[in-house]
Parts: C-alpha cells; sequence; structure tokens
C-alpha cells in the first residue's frame, strides 16, 4: 500500500509540473510583451520604451523562460502567488477572502447533489420505464437544459418578489444559502442522476445480482447492498471528480446572487487581465484536481475490499 | 479502520465548512442628534442595491467611485451649462503662468468626518499620495506647497486650463492624511477614505456591501439634517437581480454605477417599474455612445466611408432597443455642453446618400468588434450591422470576450467598434483629453486638426476662446466624420414607494452645483 501511495505520488508529479507551467505561461501566451502589458495595467497609461526596458530587468523577464520559471514556482510552492496588478494586494490573500464563500456554497451544494442524485438514480434504476424513472429522467433533462442564470433568476422572481421568502442576493445566514445552492444544485445533480442510474442498471445486470436474487433476498437488500456497492467505484470517481468547482465555483450562480466567492473572482480577474490571480486560481485547481483524485484512487480499497494495491 | 478514519475526517471537514458560513451585516452605529430628530418619520437605514464594489481599501486606481463622490469632496466642481469651476473646498483660487501653478484659497472650518481640520496640510497630502499611487495623479502634479493653513499652491507637470478642469475629477478628491498608515504619510499603506464629504464609512465586506453614517459635520455646514441613521450599499453585480431585489423589498432603492456606461438599471425595465409604482429619477449625462472608426487603415481612412456609416444611422432607431429611455445623439454631445449649440452642427440620416458614397468609394466589407459583456452594445452593434448592410457595406460583427475585444482594440484589428466619449459632467474636459488628444491610448478618433483643436480647448482658460475652439472642434469632427454619434446615455436612480427623494436634491449638492451622479443625501425612507 504505502509502496503505492508513493508511486502514486511520485505519478502526480509531472502532471502538477505541467499544471504549474501551464499556469505560468498564461501570461506569456497572452499576446504582447509582458512587461509592457504589466506596466499599463498597473499605470492606466503607455509606457514609454525606456520603462517597458527598466521594468523588464526589474522583473526578470530578460532571463530564459525556464529560469523564470523555477522562479515563479518556487514562489508559487510557497503559497507566493505575488501581488495583484489592480488590487495592489498579495494574490493568496485575495483568494483566501473569498475561498470561504465559495467553500460554503460548493460542499452545502456538493452534499445535497450527492444525496438526492444518488437517490434518484438509486429510485430511476429500481423503478426503470415506470413512473419514477420517467420523472427523474425528466429532472435530469431539465437540469442539463436549463441554463443556471435563467433558473436564478425566476427562483428569485417567484421566492424573493412573489413570495418575499428568501433574500433574493448576498452572502450571510442560511437564507441567503438556500436560492444559490438550489440553483446550482438542480444543474449539478442532472447528470450526475443520470450516471448514478446508468451504473445501477450495469450492476443490476450482472450474475451476482440474479444470485441474490435467486436467494431470496429483497429487492432493496440486493439493489443498496450488492449493486449500488459494486457501481459505487464509478459514481465516487466521478463525484469527486468535480472539486474542481471548490476553486473556480459556479461562475453563473455567484454572478446572479452577488455572492462572493472564487468563480465570480476568476472572471472579474480575466475580465481586467489580473494575470496574477488567474495563474494562481488555475494553479490551485489543477493541484486541488490531481489531489482529489489521488485519494480517490486510495479510497476505492475502502470501497471495495476487493482491491489491494501492491505489497 | 481506513473506513472509520475516513468518516472522521468526513465529519471534521463538514464542521470545518460549516464554520465558515458568514454572518448578515450587523453594524448598528449609535443616533447622531440630528439623525434623532426624524426618527419617527423615517426609517434608520436606507438601503442602496448598486452594481459595483466601492473598493474600499483602494485598487489601481483608488476607491471606488461611489465612494469618491460621497465620501470625499473636491477642491472645486464643474458646471456643466455654465462651463464654469465653481467654488468646493476652495474658496478661491488664483492662477500664475498659465495654469503651471494654481494656489487655491481654501474654506475655513471645514472638518473632515473624523473631526480633524481640513486644511492646506490635507490638500498637499492628497496631491503627494496621488503623485505616487495614482496613474493620473503621476501624469499630473508635480508638488504641493503650503504657504499657510488655508493656502495651497499646486504645482504642475504642465501648464494650461486642463489642470484646472482635473480638480474636479474624481480622482482628484481631497483625502485626510489619517486615511493611510503611517498617518499622513504618502508612500503609506491606504487603510480607509476619511474625508469632507457627505458620509464616512461605518464597515465594509469587499465584494458584498458597504455601510456609511452621515458626517454630522457635513450636514451641519449645509444646514440639512439626514433622514437616516445608516446607508447600507448592497453590491449586486447582476443588473436583473438587482431590479428583483428593488422588486422584493429588499433594497429601497437602485441607482446606475456613477461612472456611466456599465452596471446601469436595464433601460427597458424602467417603463416596467414605473408601471409598478417605483419612481425613477433621469439625467442626461454628457456621455455619447458612438461607433469608432478604425482610421488608420481601409476602409475608414476614406473619409467618404467614414461619412457613409454617419449618414446610414438612424438615431430615432438605436433608441428603441433602449425603449426611448435614452436621447438621439443628433449632436456630438447633450445640448448642454459648451459650445453644442453654437456649433449648429447635426448628424443627419440619408441612407440613398450613404448608398452613393459608398459605391463612389468602392468598399463593402468591414470587421465590427464588441465586448460580449457590454450586452446593450450588442444589440446596438446588431442594428449598425443592419444599417450598413442597407448601403451595401457587409459588416463581420464579432462579439467577444472582455479580455480579447481589448487585444484586438488595442492591436488596431478591426474596423469598427462602439465606444463612449464624455463621460458624468465633471468628466467632460478629462475625456475630451483621453478620446481626442494626439497620442493618447484609448483615443476615439485624433487628426492633425482636430489634435490641435483639442490641445487649444484644454490650454485655454479664457471661457470665451475655450467656447470658440469647442465650436471648431465640433465642426472639424463633423466634417471629418470622425466618429458617429449614437446617444446619449442617462444617469437613472429607481426608487421604491416608501422613499423619500425629490429629482433636484438627487442631482444637486446643496449649494445649488449640479452633480451628474445621484446624491443621497436628502433621502429618507417612510417609517
Amino acid at each position: 500500500m504505502k509502496r503505492y501511495v508513493a508511486k502514486r505520488i511520485a505519478q502526480a508529479i509531472p502532471t502538477l509540473l505541467g499544471v504549474s507551467f501551464i499556469s505560468f505561461l498564461l501570461l506569456h501566451l497572452f499576446p504582447g510583451d509582458p512587461a509592457e502589458i504589466i506596466l499599463t495595467i498597473i499605470s492606466g497609461s503607455e509606457p514609454s520604451y525606456a520603462e517597458i526596458q527598466r521594468f523588464r530587468r526589474e522583473m526578470g523577464f530578460d532571463k530564459p523562460l525556464l529560469v523564470q520559471y523555477i522562479h515563479w514556482l518556487s514562489n508559487a510552492l510557497r503559497g507566493n502567488f505575488g501581488v495583484s496588478w489592480t488590487e495592489g494586494k498579495p494574490v493568496m490573500e485575495i483568494i483566501m477572502q473569498r475561498f470561504p464563500a465559495s467553500a460554503e456554497l460548493f460542499f452545502t451544494t456538493f452534499a445535497i447533489s450527492l444525496a438526492f442524485a444518488t437517490l434518484l438514480g438509486i429510485l430511476s434504476a429500481m423503478y426503470r420505464d415506470r413512473a419514477a424513472d420517467h420523472f427523474c429522467r425528466i429532472f435530469s433533462l431539465l437540469g442539463i437544459s436549463i441554463p443556471s442564470f435563467w433558473l436564478g433568476l425566476i427562483l428569485i422572481w417567484i421566492f424573493s418578489v412573489k413570495l418575499h421568502l428568501l433574500p433574493a442576493f448576498g452572502y450571510g445566514g442560511i437564507e441567503h444559502l438556500i436560492l444559490p445552492v438550489v440553483t446550482w444544485s438542480f444543474s449539478f445533480m442532472a447528470i450526475k442522476t443520470r450516471f448514478v442510474r446508468s451504473c445501477l442498471l450495469e450492476a443490476l445486470s450482472q450474475d451476482y445480482v440474479v444470485t441474490a436474487r435467486a436467494k431470496g433476498l429483497r429487492e432493496r437488500v440486493v439493489v443498496l447492498r450488492h449493486a449500488l456497492r459494486n457501481a459505487l467505484i464509478p459514481i465516487v470517481t466521478y463525484f469527486s471528480l468535480s472539486i474542481h468547482h471548490l476553486i473556480i465555483g459556479s461562475i453563473m450562480v455567484e454572478v446572479v446572487f452577488s455572492w462572493p466567492g472564487l468563480g465570480s473572482l476568476l472572471v472579474e480577474s480575466v475580465f481586467k487581465r489580473d494575470f496574477p490571480v488567474v495563474q494562481a486560481l488555475v494553479f490551485l485547481s489543477g493541484v486541488t484536481f490531481i489531489v482529489v483524485n489521488l485519494i480517490v484512487d486510495l479510497l476505492y480499497v475502502v470501497i471495495d475490499p476487493r482491491i489491494r494495491y501492491g505489497d | 479502520m481506513l473506513r472509520r478514519d475516513f468518516l472522521k475526517y468526513l465529519a471534521l471537514s463538514s464542521a470545518f465548512f460549516l464554520g465558515c458560513a458568514g454572518k448578515a451585516p450587523s453594524s448598528t452605529p449609535a443616533p447622531t442628534p440630528t439623525a434623532t430628530k426624524m426618527a419617527n418619520l423615517y426609517k434608520s437605514t436606507f438601503v442602496l442595491g448598486y452594481g459595483k464594489d466601492h473598493k474600499l481599501n483602494g485598487g489601481k486606481w483608488g476607491i471606488g467611485f461611489f465612494p469618491k463622490i460621497h465620501v470625499l469632496e473636491r477642491l472645486v466642481e464643474y458646471d456643466l451649462k455654465k462651463d464654469d469651476f465653481v467654488p468646493c473646498l476652495a474658496r478661491k483660487w488664483e492662477v500664475e503662468k498659465n495654469g503651471k501653478v494654481i494656489t487655491f484659497e481654501l474654506e475655513r472650518g471645514i472638518k473632515f468626518s473624523d473631526g480633524s481640520d481640513f486644511d492646506a496640510s490635507a490638500v498637499k497630502f492628497t496631491v503627494e499620495w496621488l503623485k505616487l499611487n495614482h496613474p493620473l495623479g503621476r501624469d499630473t502634479f508635480d508638488s504641493a506647497e503650503v504657504l499657510d493653513n488655508s493656502t495651497v499652491a499646486i504645482h504642475y507637470k504642465e501648464d494650461g486650463f486642463f489642470n484646472l478642469a482635473k480638480m474636479a475629477e474624481f480622482h482628484m478628491s481631497i483625502m485626510s492624511p489619517k486615511s493611510v498608515r503611517p498617518e499622513g504619510d504618502p508612500k503609506g499603506k491606504f487603510v480607509l477614505p476619511v474625508g469632507t464629504g457627505q458620509f464616512r464609512v461605518a464597515d465594509y465586506k469587499e465584494g458584498r456591501y458597504a455601510i456609511y453614517e452621515p458626517n454630522e459635520y457635513w450636514y451641519e455646514r449645509f444646514g440639512i439634517e439626514p433622514k437616516f441613521r445608516k446607508f447600507v450599499v448592497d453590491f449586486i453585480f447582476d443588473d436583473d437581480t438587482r431590479v428583483m431585489a428593488l422588486e422584493s423589498g429588499q433594497v429601497d432603492a437602485i441607482s446606475d454605477y456613477v461612472h456611466g456606461g456599465s452596471a446601469y438599471t436595464p433601460r427597458n425595465l424602467i417603463p416596467q417599474l414605473e408601471k409598478m409604482g417605483y419612481r425613477v429619477f433621469k439625467r442626461i449625462i454628457p456621455l455619447t455612445w458612438i461607433i469608432a472608426f478604425n482610421y488608420k487603415k481601409e476602409p475608414f481612412s476614406d473619409v467618404r466611408m467614414r461619412e457613409a456609416v454617419d449618414l446610414a444611422i438612424d438615431r430615432n432607431e438605436v433608441v428603441k432597443i433602449f425603449d426611448n429611455q435614452v436621447l438621439p445623439a443628433k449632436t456630438l454631445f447633450i445640448e448642454s455642453a459648451p459650445g453644442i449649440k453654437e456649433a449648429g452642427v447635426v448628424y443627419e440620416y440619408n441612407p440613398d446618400r450613404a448608398k452613393e458614397l459608398v459605391e463612389k468609394a468602392g468598399f463593402d466589407s468591414a470587421d465590427m468588434i464588441v465586448d460580449k459583456a457590454q450586452s446593450d452594445q450588442i444589440l446596438v452593434a446588431q442594428l449598425v450591422q443592419q444599417k450598413l448592410k442597407d448601403i451595401g457595406i457587409n459588416v463581420k460583427l464579432e462579439v467577444l470576450e472582455t479580455g480579447a475585444y481589448r487585444q484586438r482594440r488595442d492591436s488596431g484589428d478591426y474596423d469598427l467598434r462602439i465606444y463612449y466619449i464624455g463621460g458624468t459632467d465633471r468628466r467632460f474636459y478629462l475625456r475630451m483629453y483621453w478620446r481626442f488628444y494626439p497620442g493618447c491610448k484609448w483615443s476615439a478618433y485624433v487628426s492633425e486638426r482636430t489634435g490641435e483643436l483639442c490641445k487649444k480647448i484644454l490650454k485655454e482658460f479664457d471661457e470665451e476662446k475655450r467656447k470658440k475652439y469647442l465650436v471648431e472642434f465640433y465642426r472639424a469632427i463633423h466634417e471629418e466624420h470622425g466618429v458617429v454619434p449614437l446617444y446619449f446615455d442617462v444617469m437613472t436612480v429607481a426608487v421604491s414607494k416608501n422613499v423619500v427623494a425629490d429629482e433636484y436634491h438627487l442631482f444637486h449638492y446643496p449649494n445649488g452645483i449640479p452633480f451628474g451622479e445621484p446624491l443621497f443625501y436628502d433621502v429618507g425612507v417612510r417609517a
């Protein structure tokens, strides 16, 4: 097991380096001279040639790209992504200010979606081609088809404007959380419901299910204890990989409900061409994805006792 | 064992994230003596929905435009109708060396909202802070010299009338030396704005809200009483959500971004709001949306093509996109802008003549770029595309993400784009510089003739001579078809039925100076 963990971590390193290199390159891939871009954004006016040359030397842009990358990476690994060009504050400080709101929205949505998507997926599979299955299919179809921003506005209109039950926007107590979570959950769980259904249907067609039924086990036990358990690996993988939303958030939901999370920060930073913030968010999103992927791999042992790693 | 550990960590992480949950603003300032008199008539809190963060901790351009108007004041203000700079924190001023030095004599007895005195050292501090920290300050100021407690001489980098014009600009607002740490150090870290204006900052949460309280010194100075004790500004970034927040009663009023041009109440929702009983106050501002050409390359380096576009646009049709809530721009700026009436220039609609010009010029296609974030401008661009097709120009319309749009704009890889000139009243001359002065990054059109006239306008202190140059400038822009005016923008405030507000006080300072930005010092919410 330890060897496997060490091997997986070692395998993750090149991917992490790749993610970091892409994040670093964002500034350099943008057309134009990085020194000129930065100076223009910081000063709000067009810099002179002499200013650009001086700035290029000061910032190390005159050094080879690889040297610049190593310097950037060594800082990034220590959590130093530099200073925001538009806010003048350390990037990590800006990100940490927004992180709690993003985490709150994401984990609540994730928990609710996980519970409901699993439940609806099971119902759909258990009652295949019956009313419950049709309902779940229509629900999933709507969830996939309805744009989040439109659903958000409709929910605001119903629950805030007409019924005066919930706030139309903002970040605060539980009441502020309800509409954004419902909006996001609707699309978040739509595909996942379908995924749970198809995984479960596949498991239900296996021989061991036929055996379980032949033994006279109740259908509920067959589905939940035998089929679902065997279908869990792809389901857990699929759910866990949505973790990157923690960093990039649900941009549309955050914008519609004025939710001060990382998704809206990413949009603002892209619009303002605030590259240090964009680089940090892309890098952190990639790192989170890779780390969660690794954890999910290790979780397989918990989910399926038949799986044994390496030793 | 491993399973149990997993559940344990899951429970711990859930507890952590639940702990991240924020709390609603709970700041309740103590009532001021003047405010308590109004307590029976009005609610203690006035809540405004606004589309931009106030950036009270500063940013590239300092704090937001809203607090620049509501927390700070400027040495002078600008009266657009009279084309006159009028006293505000400065009672009078003396211009030397054609504006290279302006000596301001300050009003006495004015206090900052923290009770400290406003004096010449605060002006010197602001000038030095702006020079070090602000792009406009860096380009403008040389130094400031305290002559006595209430007299300060500001030395500018260049001479000209433009220096005085800039003093009414948002960014040139005066702040207390206590706004930075260490106090009074121009190199110090900006903390929070402390000014002489209507309100002081009580609380601020980035991206969420700003809470202000009336500045009793300001209210005493003008002999009026505030009708609320707390002014909460909620940042609601989505335009439709902002309108629904008003309809739901979560906010008492919504207002356009005081800069103009974005984060405004959707114009087509205004008649609907009025029908529902909300009052919408509109103030026309000298901000004109235009078609800007890439006049340095074909086809629009040919003046006939520019004229054709000019003649092809039916401005009355353009304003229908906005449900006629904005005005068609048949002149370069609104009628009250200096020199517009005297110039007598009117932009016409003549598609037949436009067609002839296109045939003569021999071009039949063009690329138009538009910023995806400006959804109204996409509709305008689509109408322009249709109108140009009618006269024989096939326009390839590209709706681009903001970053990509700016990149194309800055590299000059386009033929046409929707842009704006002017701004709120105070920015009239500043935008004249940014849009028409030779060598400016954000220019709309510059030719040898218009560039020279622009230089003269911004140099000339004599009002009559300046007006003469302005008239010549408007005529030159029209003759050269440098830009195509489309419509004049407005600044709006929509209030719910229980809000007491009137148009005069919303757009005038208590001493009668007209403001292009809405002011909330006299607003109250009926109890």
